[in-house]
């Protein structure tokens, strides 16, 4: 889940606050009692059911200490500069190769977590993860176009609906080198790997010419503009745009016929966690069939459990923009993993197409 | 030996009395100790980083490099500078002529009114700076209220686009800056002696001529004071172009925050940052060298 703040959880996380700050003496108490049955887990806010964590205390006696954030890059900011104290984190696709590459997180040692059977086969070994050693699969969605239906005379279909001029300044586009080049790249149908300056410049002039019809480069604040009707089309992520939806049923979402990106958010175990039993069992008790689709059902995002379907709400498990047809799977490819010379490529890209 | 103790002495004693009949420098200990921690320490950092050379997995060690200072001199960064520089100086200019009436009528205003009114003028303030960035989208947004009461009362047809344009967001920093000047001008314009302004119109000056002669001259530290507050926060500012600008208005802030954050190439962002504060202690070294020359 690629998502920061929304309105409605800015104002919850504000109330959070001022409780947390009421609490706050009574969990310094904790941190410095920290004996051995606890388990430190970070991960996105609003990212697993209210009662998954209680549940898991009673049945286990292991106390966790949660903590959650609000955006990828603060977390990898904090993880890579050596923040201690946590033992299992979430972690989306693309960062795993960086942390694994980084030591920042261990192998799940040989059936440790008896419970991996349970992950769906496609995605076992993913891409990011080719041993399927560092990388449990937690929860998983797609990028695509939300959209307004009522400010839309046609259905969108196409990323060539994104650089409409009918829709001039009423596009929204994802402010994400990785999504942004590379969805340029699958418009061009070219490889995403490639090192060739010439594609790569024509993928960068496709996202320029794109510029004066966008209303806004956003990762976040999209869901409020297709709200408030300041933007019609916006380039999002399907579990941000489906929660919209929820509040305003006009609202929509498609996956383009050219193809998209699937992304997936794993369980990593932090390394030289100080409480790895715990971790462990904490990871295996989230992949149990019965609480993985608790999670899903609550947070309204795909689960990679092949044991939790069965458990799924029949509306989400049969909402193709959650769990995509066959037809639409065939055109979902992982996260683009790509060497860091690309990288550097894709990211000065985005600069220039940004600061032009 | 005896000299070296005797100087300590001396010295320890200065510390703890003070020179003559000012009060006691430990009484600097918590300002020195802020500094030192939490400005002086970080920005060595900041410095050091910048010179050093993005590893793999965007990772730095200490491996010496000069690129990100080339690489942030490049000429395609430059109207980037200009955009920015312009958005921090028309911020100011417009905050000086909406804040100096305030200030002067606050600075007039019967004492026991002056306190409400500095008080009305810090209300902002007392909410965070994303809420009041919220409310703002709420009120420009295409549905939102302005455009509602500007349709309901049919001085348009069709909702204006007033959000992600150069005027959502000079509206969004100047909103947000006002009060920085305003607060020290009031403070120099209440030290401005009224006997001068009377002297002054006694030898047969206009209201106009005061003006120029008096209050403006007396009042320029406040301007410069409220100024600089204004204009160097704003050169910064990534928060509201981030939320109130759109796509044509990137700013310096911004291509700062996105080094440390989207892209993790902390020796970029650490260059652009040094350069900034570099450019902006030379030009306000200049300008008080001019403000000295002057007096």
């Amino acid at each position: 889940m690629k998502k920061s703040y929304t309105r409605r959880e800015f104002l919850e996380l504000s109330a959070l606050a001022a409780a947390g700050a009421a609490v706050l003496p009574s969990l310094l108490m904790e941190a410095c009692s920290s004996g051995k049955n606890t388990v430190n887990f970070f991960n996105w806010s609003r990212y697993i059911a209210p009662n998954t964590l209680p549940r898991f205390t009673q049945k286990t006696g292991i106390k966790v200490n949660y903590e959650e954030f609000s955006s990828e890059d603060a977390m990898f900011a904090k993880l890579k500069s050596g923040a201690q104290g946590y033992d299992l984190a979430v972690v989306t696709d693309y960062l795993v190769p960086k942390f694994k590459a980084l030591g920042l997180i261990d192998e799940f040692p040989d059936g440790s977590v008896p419970n991996a059977k349970n992950i769906a086969p496609h995605f076992r070994r993913p891409p990011y993860d080719p041993s399927g050693a560092y990388a449990l699969p937690y929860l998983w969605g797609t990028t695509g176009i939300g959209f307004n239906r009522l400010d839309l005379k046609k259905r969108p279909d196409s990323w060539h609906d994104l650089w409409n001029p009918l829709y001039a300044g009423k596009i929204s586009m994802l402010d994400d080198a990785r999504d942004c080049v590379a969805t340029a790249l699958l418009m061009l149908n070219r490889p995403e790997g490639t090192q060739d300056p010439k594609i790569l410049d024509q993928a960068k002039q496709l996202l320029i010419s794109q510029r004066p019809l966008v209303y806004q480069y956003s990762n976040d604040t999209y869901i409020d503009s297709l709200s408030a009707g300041n933007v019609f089309l916006a380039m999002g992520w399907s579990g941000d745009v489906l929660q919209a939806s929820e509040e305003n049923s006009h609202i929509d979402y498609t996956i383009p016929k050219e193809g998209s990106y699937l992304w997936v958010d794993n369980l990593c175990l932090i390394h030289n966690s100080p409480h790895k039993k715990e971790a462990l069992e904490l990871a295996n008790y989230l992949l149990e069939g019965k609480v993985a689709a608790d999670i899903a059902n609550f947070v309204r995002y795909a689960t990679p459990n092949a044991a939790a379907l069965p458990h799924i709400a029949p509306s989400l498990l049969h909402d193709p923009r959650i769990y995509p047809t066959p037809t639409i799977n065939r055109r979902l490819r992982f996260t683009a993993i790509i060497n860091d010379e690309t990288e550097r490529k894709w990211n000065q890209i985005w600069m220039e197409v940004k600061a032009a | 030996m005896e000299q070296k103790r005797l100087s300590r002495e001396k010295f320890s004693s200065w510390l703890i009395s003070g020179a003559g009949n000012s009060p006691t420098h430990v009484l600097l200990s918590p300002a020195l100790f802020w500094i030192l921690f939490f400005l002086a320490i970080p920005g060595i950092f900041i410095l050091l980083i910048g010179f050093t050379k993005l590893g793999p997995n965007e990772s730095w060690g200490w491996v010496w490099s000069t690129e990100n200072f080339r690489e942030a001199l490049n000429p395609f960064y430059l109207p980037l500078v200009i955009r920015t520089v312009s958005y921090a100086f028309l911020t100011t200019t417009i905050c000086l002529f909406l804040g100096f009436p305030l200030a002067y009528y606050i600075s007039q205003a019967p004492p026991q009114y002056r306190g409400i009114l500095t008080l009305l003028l810090m209300f902002p303030f007392w909410t965070s700076v994303l809420v009041t960035i919220y409310s703002w989208l709420i009120i420009l947004g295409r549905e939102g209220l302005l455009n509602g009461v500007l349709m309901r009362m049919e001085i348009i047809k069709t909702p204006i686009q007033f959000l992600n344009t150069p005027f959502s967001l000079l509206l969004g920093l100047v909103y947000f800056y006002l009060p920085f000047i305003v607060l020290p001008l009031t403070a120099s314009l209440e030290k401005i002696p009224g006997s001068l302004l009377e002297a002054a119109s006694d030898l047969g000056a206009r209201p106009l001529t005061r003006f120029i002669k008096i209050t403006w001259p007396l009042a320029r530290p406040g301007i410069f004071a409220g100024c600089l507050l204004i204009f160097i926060p704003a050169l910064g500012d990534f928060l509201t172009a981030e939320f109130l600008g759109g796509p044509r208005t990137y700013l310096l802030g911004n291509l700062i925050e996105n080094q440390f954050l989207a892209s993790q190439n902390w020796p970029f962002g650490a260059a652009l940052t040094t350069l900034l504060i570099l450019w902006l202690s030379a030009g306000l070294y200049f300008y008080n060298n001019i403000e000295n020359n002057r007096l």
